[in-house]
């Protein structure tokens, strides 16, 4: 006899209500999940996607995602020119928001060199890669264009020519390809009336140094004008059988930059930007776990208390304590399994509304799932607890 | 045959100044199919002694002996299983029913045989007897609460014998029933006391209610002060 589902029959409109309350809980626990794993693929999809065999950035820098990292262009001829270094490649990214078809959008910029360079786009789902030097764009599908769409960024537009699928910024946002010159340009040039202003105040700075005339200062001009070719990293591809150790070595010896391996790279995100908010996540999901609990449990002690009598009665006539652990646990654990498959039918159904990327994974559903059946069996601890307590005599008297 | 017998049981809450002495030098025996009455007013000791005989009470000193064996004696409970015996042996019949609100009159009889493991069509069969037995056979699937009072009270007296017990004990079973309804519970322990050869001790402050009883025991200040026989009550 299934005493706990008979009581849950009777109760059967509280009962629901806890499960959806519960449920919600859980639901908020699974998404957590889902934003951490989410979090870590998305910070590191585009270094997973690139790929490189070495990322060289400026010295003591763990740039260019971890850290901001700057370098002159020209640097990755003296990159390539190290022994052991098959190829190059200047590489930026930078993030910015911009108007894309009346809205304001936010995505990252990767920069590279399109003819043959490292660092571009490896899968594209529609069109195709950038071919010309200027004006042509490949971008991530989340931004929502098509092929063929005009995109006005800065002073120029650019043409869709290739949409992706695959890697997004580390925050998550939606990533835009651009030819090197194209993605400095983007980033640095500035329209005509912030240049006068620029060159005004320049200008009125040497002139006012007693050693420079006037024309003097006005041909130094162009001289100081601030240097647009500035990439954050070079992306380098090593020579077969190269020990790419003694490569690094080199050029943090003679170019006084520092290198790393794509899975060093990884490594600086992980423990870098990505630590604080997986901390921060991990956090939430204790805290909402340990309130589940907290609420299934006085749920089931306030069920246990309004049993009280009926407990008593059943030892009075020599139930064994089995029956009630048995009937208390039971109504614990459906309450605690029921909620958590009401959160996962509900987090497996909504994942892809959620703003950022919900990564599911069985993994992390079956982990949960675990530490709520465990937090279920803790949960009738306290009416477990008072039922066991509970002296037979009550039953008697009015 | 002798199913209780109690000699010189005590009881004692507290000590030095806080002593209360509920129950004193108390002696009684009873057999199969008396009718047992225990009477006296609030705080006499009528339900200490009642859950005494319960086991659910451990007294101060005295003996007990339950169907041939000795339960109890100054040493203390005699290394018996107190809740088996109490499932297997005795049937409880309260003043306010007691039903398992959330069980059907033929669920709360179900369950001291599913108690003993009696399951199935046995189990099932062994319900409808009773219920039809209390002539309530047609309110079977109600839940108590869409039951009347002596409706509740005669599903607690199926439920009490479900197991064959061989010792009812009903406290106050009809204090919360009309005189009408009392007088057809009361008459029901009767018929079951003499049909099944079951021991029925009632306790009850009300002398209507114990007409035809075999034994009344009085009870004042924790000792029995009086005690009749059928043939001396009537």
């Amino acid at each position: 006899m299934d005493l706990a589902i008979y009581d849950l029959k009777l109760h059967r409109g509280r009962f629901i209500a806890t499960v959806i309350g519960v449920g919600l809980l859980f639901t908020i626990v699974l998404a957590m999940n889902g934003l951490y794993r989410g979090n870590i693929q998305e910070g590191l999809a585009l270094i997973k996607a690139t790929n490189p065999d070495l990322w060289v950035v400026e010295r003591y820098r763990g740039g260019p995602f971890n850290e901001q990292s700057t370098l002159p262009e020209f640097y990755h001829y003296s990159v390539k020119a190290m022994p052991g270094v098959e190829k190059a490649s200047p590489f930026i990214y930078y993030t910015v928001e911009r108007q894309i078809e009346g809205k304001s959008r936010h995505f990252s910029i990767v920069g590279f060199d399109v003819f043959g360079g490292l660092g571009g786009p490896q899968k594209i789902y529609a069109g195709r890669n950038i071919e010309q030097a200027h004006y042509e764009m490949v971008a991530h599908q989340k931004l929502g264009l098509r092929l063929g769409d005009r995109i006005p960024l800065g002073l120029h537009t650019y043409t869709v020519v290739g949409l992706t699928k695959e890697a997004v910024s580390s925050d998550g946002e939606a990533l835009v390809y651009l030819s090197l010159p194209d993605a400095q340009e983007v980033l640095y040039q500035r329209d005509n009336e912030a240049v006068r202003d620029q060159r005004e105040r320049l200008l009125r700075t040497l002139s006012g140094q007693s050693y420079l005339s006037p024309s003097q200062a006005e041909k130094l001009l162009p001289k100081l004008q601030p240097d647009t070719h500035i990439i954050n990293a070079i992306l380098v591809r090593l020579k077969p059988g190269i020990n790419r150790a003694e490569v690094v070595r080199g050029i943090e010896k003679w170019l006084y930059l520092s290198a790393f391996s794509t899975e060093e790279e990884l490594q600086l995100m992980l423990k870098g930007r990505l630590a604080s908010m997986t901390k921060q996540l991990l956090l939430f999901r204790t805290l909402l776990l340990i309130i589940s609990v907290i609420i299934v449990s006085l749920v089931i002690y306030t069920f246990t208390m309004e049993k009280i009598r009926s407990i008593a009665v059943m030892k009075l006539i020599g139930a064994p304590n089995w029956v009630i652990i048995r009937m208390v646990m039971e109504q614990s654990l459906l309450l605690t399994i029921g909620a958590f498959l009401f959160g996962l039918a509900l987090i497996h159904n909504t994942y892809q509304l959620f703003p950022k990327t919900l990564l599911i994974a069985p993994g992390d559903d079956l982990f949960t799932f675990m530490v709520a059946f465990a937090g279920g069996i803790l949960a009738s601890i306290l009416g477990l607890w008072h039922a066991l307590k509970t002296q037979p005599a009550m039953a008697l008297g009015d | 045959m002798e199913i209780l017998r109690i000699e010189g049981l005590s009881k004692i809450f507290g000590s030095g100044h806080l002593e209360v002495r509920a129950l004193e030098d108390i002696n009684l025996s009873v057999s199969e199919g008396d009718l047992v009455a225990l009477l006296g007013p609030s705080g006499s000791g009528k339900t200490t002694l009642l859950l005494c005989i319960s086991l659910i009470l451990d007294p101060t000193g005295g003996k007990i002996v339950f169907d041939g064996q000795t339960i109890f004696q100054k040493n203390g409970w005699a290394g018996v299983d107190m809740r088996r015996l109490r499932r297997e042996k005795i049937g409880f019949i309260f003043q306010s029913h007691n039903l398992i609100p959330f069980l059907t009159a033929r669920q709360n009889v179900l369950l001291p045989l599913s108690l003993v493991g009696l399951k199935g069509e046995k189990a099932e069969s062994r319900v409808r007897e009773l219920l039809e037995q209390m002539e309530i056979a047609d309110r079977a699937d109600y839940l108590p609460a869409l039951l009347s009072g002596g409706e509740q009270q005669r599903v607690a007296i199926a439920r009490a014998l479900a197991n064959n017990a061989k010792l009812i004990l009903a406290d106050e079973p009809t204090a919360s029933l009309d005189t009408a309804r009392g007088v057809k519970v009361m008459g029901l322990l009767k018929k079951i006391a003499k049909e099944n050869q079951s021991a029925v001790i009632a306790v009850s402050h009300d002398e209507r209610m114990i007409e035809g009883f075999d034994y009344v025991y009085r009870l004042k200040d924790g000792r029995i002060v009086g005690e009749k026989t059928n043939s001396t009550l009537n």
